[in-house]
């Protein structure tokens, strides 16, 4: 029998522990508590900013470059850069750092947030606290700062999702001919950012009067082995299909696998969302046609700026709205240094 | 003679292991005091009102499934369905208050109350059918649960019409999920439940706000789990089935319906969570409890349940659950890479199995 018996003498002495236990928690807390309002009443004021980027997930190559080209404005600008994120891409991951950025105290924090709605309490609560915020690859209310109903943070430095989605299903629908079957490989429901991808594509396949359908649209909780068990699927059910577009490199990836099992290399063009190094591999290797990159290293660079324009009380200089723009790679300009230069960094 | 030896050697030992039993029946007191510690001394900001009593609200909805998820394991089950049952809650949570206030219309006074009702309602349903499935048809938990993890998820998908979270929109939701007891302003002195006015010239920055909502919330619903699992039949049940489930087959206990009644314990308290979330983040996102999911279950270990059932203990999920948001919120005060998280969590479980079975070694001497 597992169950233990606790004797009256075992239970007083946990029950004494526990009480002495918590008294010492009690008194802690506060300790806590004195030593908050000391440090509350110190407030800033010195010329040296500490500035934090919270990404919208840890160790994705897109908020890798972001972090890089962040890294290298502070160090021209002589400022401290705290990078940190959640380990998946989630608003009750995000909550608590940007809740500890604030208990630190950091002068601005700049910030790619996991959903539009859910982060605007804990960011108008850092607000409140004299923390000024950015918001960049996302954003939150509607992205409208001036107008919208969220007014609070100073900048929206990023690229429209919808936009890049059209822009890369228009370029999938020109590889493709103008017209045939397009198939797309999504990653997990729910993420704005692919969604919106998504929903870019389909009105990019909508403008084209039905001379370009879709068959389907798929998850595959970013796994590569799981698009391409999907992609096999409706390459059974789709034998004439002409394009695929990976929200993701998962996506992509997956889908090119199965292309190749069921040889239909060249027959199918395929389109990928976002450059990593991979991406590049892949489009060299004739794996995807099509790499559609944003430009996350812009936005970190003018993030810090906007950060120390602001604390700097320099506010003339600083747009409520940004957009950073896309480059479309293929093999025929992947050797330009433009394009080059919007490959995204894994490390 | 040797009956004798045994006889005075039996109280030395005691005391020799004394120090020893202590530190393996409290050491995650310690280990707690020792990460506050060592926080404290290395995080600015980490030691101050503001960041302990964030840190316990962030750690409401976590607690509230770790909570249910205490029953459970200590009647020797696991429910994997709890995070997407959270979600799920959350999901109808917004649908059915954006209905009520958008298309009826209801005043919020009466549409909030009704939609928690109905979603805390729906959200029991996965917890009756994992219960139906383990106690009757003796379907084991891992497997019917993982099932409703998958159900449960769709689900959420589907009524929140295609994937993307349901934004509430309705004026006063999020003022209540992020609203606080009390609030305090040098300038204004105390005020209750409202943000004060504030004169010109007062900085905002200075408001002090104490318990916040969702640790209200938390803290009822531990006090009142932790008196039924420690003071009612309801609680001895529990232990019983999970220590010596024959001996509680035929000491009487009605197994089947104790586990159908542990499993709705369960998937409602995680719609507590989703609707907390919903009242928090005003919005009803399917995805929003997955990532607590394994923080829930490892802060029930860590706190000294067994996996075997019989053991464990509300205090001690409380204390597990602490200590993994100290070590997320320490960690990012002081600027450690975030992957660490994940091993300093992974390692604290093992060293809570090893401290259990010390604990055990210490106590059959």
């Amino acid at each position: 029998m597992r169950m233990r018996d606790f004797t009256a003498e075992q239970y007083r002495l946990s029950r004494r522990a526990f009480l002495s236990a918590s008294l010492a928690a009690a008194g802690g807390l506060m300790l806590a508590a004195c030593g908050g309002s000391a440090a509350t009443s110190g407030g800033a004021g010195g010329s040296s900013y500490t500035l934090a980027l919270i990404v919208g997930v840890k160790g994705d190559p897109f908020y890798i470059t972001m972090q890089k080209g962040a890294e290298a404005k502070a160090r021209e600008l002589g400022v401290t850069l705290l990078v940190d994120g959640p380990s998946q891409w989630s608003a009750t991951l995000q909550t608590p750092i940007v809740n500890a950025y604030v208990a630190r105290k950091v002068d601005a924090i700049i910030i790619a947030p996991c959903d539009k709605q859910a982060m605007i309490a804990p960011l108008q609560q850092a607000s409140n606290a004299g923390i000024k915020v950015i918001t960049v690859d996302t954003y939150i209310g509607d992205g409208d700062y001036v107008h919208g109903p969220v007014t609070f943070p100073l900048s929206y430095i990023g690229s429209d999702n919808v936009q890049g989605g059209k822009i890369a299903g228009e370029a999938l629908i020109k590889a493709i001919g103008g017209h045939g079957k397009v198939y797309i490989q999504n990653t997990v429901p729910g993420t704005s950012t692919t969604d919106q991808r998504e929903q870019g594509c389909k009105e990019a396949i909508d403008a084209t009067h039905g001379a370009v359908t879709l068959v389907g649209v798929d998850f595959n909780g970013d796994s590569a082995a799981k698009a391409a068990e999907q992609t096999t699927a409706i390459l059974q059910r789709v034998p004439d299909l002409a394009g695929i577009f990976g929200t993701n490199i998962y996506g992509s990836e997956g889908a090119a696998q199965a292309v190749k099992n069921a040889h239909k290399q060249g027959q199918v063009k395929i389109a990928n969302f976002d450059a990593p190094e991979q991406a590049i591999v892949d489009l060299k290797n004739n794996v995807v046609d099509i790499v559609i990159a944003q430009k996350p290293a812009d936005m970190g660079s003018i993030g810090v700026q906007y950060a120390v324009d602001a604390l700097k009380g320099n506010m003339g200089a600083i747009q409520k709205r940004v957009p950073t723009g896309y480059v479309i790679i293929t093999r025929d300009n992947v050797d330009t240094p433009e394009a080059q230069a919007a490959i995204y960094k894994s490390s | 003679m040797a009956k004798m030896v045994q006889q005075l050697a039996l109280p030395a030992a005691r005391v020799k292991s004394r120090p020893l039993e202590i530190i393996s029946r409290f050491w995650s007191w310690l280990f707690l005091l020792l990460l506050l510690l060592f926080f404290s001394l290395t995080g600015p900001g980490f030691f101050s009102f503001l960041n302990l009593q964030s840190i316990v609200n962030d750690m409401a909805l976590a607690l509230l499934m770790s909570l249910g998820q205490t029953f459970v394991i200590i009647a020797a089950g696991i429910d994997l369905s709890t995070g997407f049952t959270m979600g799920f809650a959350a999901v109808i949570e917004a649908v059915v208050l954006n209905a009520l206030v958008g298309r009826l219309p209801l005043g919020l006074a009466l549409a909030l109350p009704l939609s928690i009702l109905i979603a805390l309602g729906v959200g029991t349903l996965p917890g009756l059918v994992n219960g139906i499935l383990i106690g009757r048809l003796r379907v084991p938990p891992f497997i019917a649960t993982l099932g409703m993890y998958g159900i449960a998820r769709g689900l959420g998908f589907i009524f929140s019409g295609g994937g993307q979270p349901v934004s509430v929109q309705i004026p006063g939701v999020g003022d209540i999920g992020n609203g606080y007891l009390l609030y305090y302003h040098p300038a204004v002195g105390f005020s209750w439940l409202h943000t004060p006015v504030l004169p010109p010239g007062a900085r905002p920055r200075d408001l002090v706000s104490i318990l916040p909502f969702p640790l209200i919330v938390a803290i009822v619903a531990f006090l009142l789990c932790h008196w039924l699992l420690s003071r009612t039949r309801f609680g001895r049940h529990t232990y019983a089935l999970g220590g010596a489930p024959e001996a509680a087959r035929r000491a009487g206990i009605p197994v089947a319906r104790q586990t159908l009644k542990l499993y709705m314990l369960s998937a409602f308290l995680a719609s507590v969570a989703g609707v907390l979330y919903v009242l928090r983040f005003t919005n009803g996102d399917a995805n929003a409890g997955d990532p607590l999911l394994l923080d829930s279950i490892a802060a029930v270990v860590i706190g000294g349940a067994s996996l075997f059932g019989g053991e464990g203990t509300m205090v001690g999920t409380l204390i597990g659950t602490l200590i993994i948001y100290v070590i997320q919120n320490g960690l990012v005060i002081i600027g450690i890479d975030p992957y660490w998280q994940f091993v300093a969590i992974g390692a604290v479980i093992i060293l809570a199995v090893l401290m259990d079975q010390a604990k055990a070694r210490v106590l059959s001497r």
